[in-house]
């Protein structure tokens, strides 16, 4: 459906593609991750034109994109294309916008414009908000509907550049569950997202893009389960990571916990989870540790699938499982955390203390 | 955190909303020691409450210590969330739930 070779593109003096290489099928779900920078956006944005690469050749459907013979506009109509910004039409009522491209392009009458544009909005859920405008709606909201006016141009390809990532952290999952939904359709789809818990259950495979090249490609079990490059291992490491530092009783708790949410809904956890994991966090920090301690790293991990949530507390200083050294200002916390734990281990190493909480 | 308060002669309902965490919990401490004299029913109402720790444990547990000198105290509108730190920590047997 999709096949690129060689492509390459420079801004000014810095080349962010250097050589893709890529054949993507016909209804095959493809995400493409990887480090900012690393020119994710500008590849999906090449592939309509939106960007002229330098060099190389990019095939839709058989027919050469880049060739000047082609009718681009024509070849657009088979793409819809998704953004980060959602760029709907702010003064047209949302079912305008669905009917616009149908309407002129597709030459649809009205009433079969109209009809195919609530069914959409029937899909993505919003068909109580077809006579609103953009300004009425949420962010989530209007995310949707661009999504649906992608889809009204009964497009072939879907390209999604960072759906997700201009919205608050509670409507990500709305957006991301109307793509779900997408998924049975037969279309081939195209993802650029930071979020990988999505990307692993939708897609057929995984790109990860570093260095202006497709490092690693592959389906998400072994993208996410058994990468095999180092750089791919790095990054999947560290984004399944969350790392904080708590520097005495006075650290910003606020910042803490607002972060322990973003991060859990990055990685898909549940509200439950994430309360857990602020209420442990609480009660480890200020009632067992600061007693005894200043400097407290944190670090949250979460297996693959999220059935395992890790908590671990380091810290220097002389050995002892806190845990066990239960007093009458800390029984309460040590009673919650035992009771919220599935698992609690605490280690010596090196001057250094590690206590670990798996949560239930 | 938020703390809105009702006084019907002598009993006086303490309405709590957000959380009622280690930054917090001295906020209703203060306001329970100001406003509870000569109050015999005091009612928590936790309804917009959606997080408790312990140091909120702690805050409500000396309350109920108080009260239980001048009258009594009932906690009212539980989530779910915070109904369990209860459950856990074995104050639903010790406390007036309703």
């Amino acid at each position: 459906m999709i096949s690129v070779k060689h492509l390459s593109k420079s801004f000014d003096n810095s080349c962010v593609l250097k050589d893709i290489n890529a054949e993507i099928r016909k209804g095959e779900i493809i995400s493409i991750i990887g480090p900012s920078g690393t020119g994710k956006s500008t590849f999906l944005r090449c592939l309509n034109l939106l960007e002229r690469p330098d060099s190389g050749e990019i095939l839709i459907a058989g027919i050469p994109l880049l060739s000047p013979q082609t009718d681009i506009y024509l070849l657009r109509q088979k793409m819809g294309m998704v953004f980060q910004s959602f760029n709907l039409f702010s003064h047209l009522m949302v079912i305008e916008n669905l009917m616009l491209g149908p309407l002129h392009l597709l030459k649809l009458s009205r009433q079969q414009a109209y009809e195919r544009s609530i069914k959409l909005l029937e899909t993505v859920g919003l068909s109580g908000k077809a006579y609103s405008y953009p300004s009425e709606l949420s962010g989530g909201q209007k995310q949707r509907v661009a999504i649906a006016r992608a889809l009204a141009m009964k497009p072939e390809i879907v390209l999604f550049d960072e759906p997700t990532s201009a919205l608050d952290p509670t409507m990500v999952s709305e957006v991301l569950a109307v793509i779900r939904k997408l998924k049975d359709q037969d279309m081939t789809m195209m993802i650029v997202t930071h979020e990988m818990n999505f990307a692993r259950d939708v897609s057929s495979r995984i790109f990860y893009m570093d260095e202006g090249i497709i490092f690693e490609e592959g389906p998400p079990e072994q993208i996410f389960g058994a990468p095999q490059q180092e750089r791919t291992r790095a990054f999947i490491h560290k984004i399944s990571l969350f790392r904080f530092t708590a520097a005495g009783r006075n650290f910003d708790i606020y910042r803490l916990n607002a972060e322990l949410e973003e991060f859990g809904l990055r990685r898909l956890l549940t509200r439950k989870q994430i309360h857990n994991l602020q209420l442990l966090s609480e009660e480890v920090l200020f009632n067992l540790l600061f007693p005894i301690t200043e400097i407290i790293e944190l670090a949250v991990g979460c297996a693959e699938d999220n059935q395992q949530t890790e908590i671990s507390f380091e810290y220097q200083g002389t050995s002892g499982n806190p845990m066990e050294n239960v007093s009458p200002d800390n029984e309460l916390s040590c009673m919650i955390i035992k009771k919220m734990s599935q698992h609690c281990d605490y280690s010596f190493d090196k001057q250094s203390n590690k206590l670990k909480l798996t949560l239930k | 955190m938020n703390i809105q308060k009702e006084r019907k002669d002598t009993e006086l309902t303490l309405t709590l909303s957000g959380r009622l965490d280690t930054n917090t919990a001295s906020d209703l401490e203060k306001e329970i020691q100001q406003s509870c004299n000569e109050i015999e029913t005091l009612i928590l109402d936790l309804a917009g409450l959606d997080y408790i720790s312990s140091a909120g444990l702690r805050v409500i547990l000396s309350a109920q210590k108080q009260m239980l000198k001048q009258g009594s105290m009932k906690l009212r509108n539980l989530n779910e969330s915070v109904r369990e730190v209860f459950d856990m920590t074995g104050f639903s047997s010790i406390l007036d739930l309703e």
